[in-house]
């Protein structure tokens, strides 16, 4: 549940953050910054997830 | 002396780069700005669809409205700002005025769904109910970048 919301969570962000983008020329460029903002959501996710899950509390 | 023909032959390659502008971004009027900039406060997407920018402005609203629907449809909550328990400087708690600010973004979506009372009642002990307030938060605040860009289209500073 938490990874699929968290992927919900980066694909609508990811979306609206490249289509405001101001530095982006092309859809293509738009579409690319799109996917880099999606995958360090979930890449930083899940490296957060994975250094904080020893902590006890 | 040159000819004409070798003069412009010698000139043409500094105007190489030079690109014909027929599409560099023209502010509109004020009116029209703060129509679009309140369009798109109360409905996400509607403030690019009166400037013109209709595929931005259908992709803006089905996102936007998607992730405040898909709050509402897992338990989360519409937040007012409720008095602060103990009395505070501020009146308010704090963190109520925040939730609402961020959800109120939402335009006509925070407002018809709490003027109907969906999401109103608070459901806590539902698994997805803290997952529910992220997403319309998320589409409030979201909303607020999108009336910022509309913004900018407006005054001529984005395309």
């Amino acid at each position: 549940m938490h990874v699929l919301m968290m992927t919900l969570y980066a694909a609508i962000t990811a979306t609206v953050l490249a289509a405001v983008e101001t530095r982006a020329e092309s859809t293509r460029d738009r579409v690319i910054h799109g996917l880099k903002i999606f995958g360090s959501f979930l890449g930083i996710g899940l490296l957060l997830s994975w250094v904080l899950y020893p902590i006890p509390w | 002396m040159q000819s004409r023909d070798q003069l412009t032959d010698d000139l043409a390659p500094s105007y190489t780069d030079r690109s014909i502008h027929s599409d560099i971004p023209r502010p509109v009027s004020t009116g029209i700005r703060a129509a679009a900039v309140v369009a798109a406060w109360l409905v996400p997407g509607a403030g690019h669809l009166v400037l013109g920018r209709i595929g931005r402005g259908a992709l803006f609203f089905l996102v936007i409205t998607g992730a405040f629907i898909t709050g509402l449809a897992i338990q989360g909550r519409l937040y007012w700002p409720t008095v602060a328990d103990p009395p505070s400087l501020l009146h308010y708690d704090l963190i109520t005025v925040l939730w609402t600010f961020a959800q109120i973004g939402s335009g006509l979506c925070y407002l018809g769904s709490y003027v109907m009372g969906f999401g109103t009642t608070p459901h806590p002990e539902a698994a997805t109910y803290e997952y529910g307030n992220t997403f319309t938060f998320l589409a409030g605040l979201l909303n607020y970048l999108v009336v910022l860009d509309a913004f900018d289209i407006g005054a001529g500073r984005k395309r």
